[in-house]
C-alpha cells in the first residue's frame, strides 16, 4: 500500500444547458468514446453521473462528470446537483440560437447555488452541423469573455475536440488551479 | 478509459438533510392549504428514494406510485424512481418490473440500461431472496384464497 498517491482527491463537474443539446452525449464520448444517434437517445431522467480517474501534475483525481436534465420539470431539484461542485460546463447547440441565447438563464442559476467563485466553461456543441449553424465561433467567444468563462466548440458525435475541450478545463493556467479552491455549497435552496 | 461506475450511479448518492427539508417543507405547506402540485410531490418523493432510510424509501415509493397513477405526465420519470427505490429497498421483482416498463417504450435509455444492470448484479448476488419472497407471498395468498373459496362452497 502506498501512502497518500493511492487515495485520489476527488473533483466534481457539472454540467448544465437546455434539453437535446447535447450534454449526455458530451459526456459518453468523453467517458467511454461513443456516440448514440439521435434514435437510440433518450431525455436523462433527474441526473445521473459518470466516473473517471485523470491525472494532473503526476496526481490522480477521480473527476465526477454530473449530466443533469435540461427539462424545465427538473430544475426545482438543482441545487443538489451543484454541492460540492468544483467547475460548472455550460452546454449550447451552435446549430440553436435559443439554447445560446438562455445561457444567461443558467448563469443566474450557477450565481444562485455557487457565487462567483465557481469555474464555468461554455461549450458550443454540434459542429458538425455547420450548413446550419446559428451562432458564429465569434460570438460564442465573445459572450463568454463577457461572462468570464472559458470556451470551446465541440462536436460528440464527430469527436471533434471532446476529450480537449475537459483537458483544457483542468489543465489551464489560471482556471485549472481554482478549480480545486472554490466547491460549490449548493445548498441556498430558493424555495 | 472505462469508467468506474455504473451511470444509474445517482440512486445510490442522498441528499443533505436540509435539502429534503426543504423538499419536504414545500410538500406538508401544500396539503395545508389544499392543493398538492405534482411537482412538489415528485419532488418530496424523488429526495425520499434517494435517501438512505428503507422507511424514506418506502414512502418516496408511495408517492411515486401515487403520481404515476394520477398524471400521465409525469409516469416516465416516475417509473424510473420507482425502479429505482425499490431497487434500493431490495425488492429486486418490483424494480426490474417498473426498469421493464421504461425499458419497453424506451429500449436505448441509458440509465435504464444501467439500472438493469445494477438489479440483475443485486439479484445474483442476493441470491434471488427478493424473488424468494415474492414467490412465497404469492404462494400464501393463493393458499388463502383457495381456503376461501373452499369455505365459501360449503
Amino acid at each position: 500500500m502506498s501512502s497518500i498517491n493511492a487515495t485520489s482527491l476527488n473533483l466534481k463537474l457539472l454540467l448544465i444547458g437546455n434539453s437535446s443539446v447535447g450534454k449526455s452525449s458530451l459526456l459518453l464520448r468523453f467517458t467511454d468514446d461513443e456516440f448514440l444517434s439521435d434514435e437510440e437517445t433518450a431525455a436523462t431522467i433527474g441526473v445521473d453521473f459518470k466516473v473517471k480517474s485523470i491525472e494532473l501534475d503526476g496526481k490522480k483525481y477521480k473527476l465526477s462528470v454530473w449530466d443533469t436534465a435540461g427539462q424545465e420539470r427538473f430544475r426545482t431539484l438543482t441545487s443538489s446537483y451543484y454541492r460540492g461542485a468544483q467547475g460548472v460546463v455550460l452546454v449550447y447547440d451552435v446549430s440553436s440560437w435559443q439554447t445560446f441565447d438562455e445561457l444567461l438563464k443558467w448563469f443566474k442559476e450557477i450565481d444562485t447555488y455557487c457565487g462567483e467563485g465557481v469555474v464555468k466553461m461554455i461549450v458550443g456543441n454540434k459542429v458538425d452541423k455547420e450548413f446550419s449553424r446559428q451562432v458564429t465561433t465569434d460570438e460564442g467567444r465573445a459572450f463568454a469573455q463577457r461572462m468570464g468563462a472559458l470556451f470551446v466548440e465541440c462536436s460528440a458525435k464527430t469527436k471533434l475536440r471532446v476529450p480537449e475541450a475537459f483537458e483544457e478545463y483542468w489543465q489551464h493556467p489560471h482556471y485549472g488551479p481554482r478549480l480545486l479552491l472554490h466547491p460549490c455549497a449548493g445548498l441556498s435552496l430558493s424555495n | 478509459m472505462p469508467t468506474e461506475l455504473p451511470y444509474a450511479a445517482e440512486a445510490e448518492t442522498s441528499l443533505g438533510y436540509e435539502e429534503l427539508h426543504v423538499l419536504k417543507t414545500q410538500y406538508y405547506k401544500e396539503i395545508e392549504q389544499g392543493h398538492v402540485t405534482t411537482q412538489s410531490k415528485f419532488n418530496y418523493g424523488w429526495g425520499l428514494v434517494k435517501s438512505g432510510s428503507a422507511e424514506y424509501q418506502t414512502e418516496g415509493v408511495k408517492l411515486l406510485q401515487e403520481i404515476y397513477s394520477a398524471s400521465p405526465a409525469h409516469r416516465r420519470e416516475c417509473t424510473y424512481y420507482i425502479a429505482v427505490g425499490y431497487y434500493k429497498l431490495k425488492n429486486y421483482a418490483y424494480a426490474k418490473r417498473f426498469n421493464d416498463l421504461l425499458l419497453s417504450v424506451e429500449p436505448e435509455n441509458m440509465q435504464a440500461q444501467s439500472l438493469r444492470t445494477l438489479i440483475d448484479q443485486a439479484v445474483q448476488r442476493d441470491g434471488y431472496i427478493g424473488m424468494g419472497l415474492i414467490a412465497g407471498a404469492a404462494a400464501v395468498t393463493g393458499l388463502i384464497v383457495a381456503g376461501l373459496v373452499k369455505r365459501s362452497r360449503r
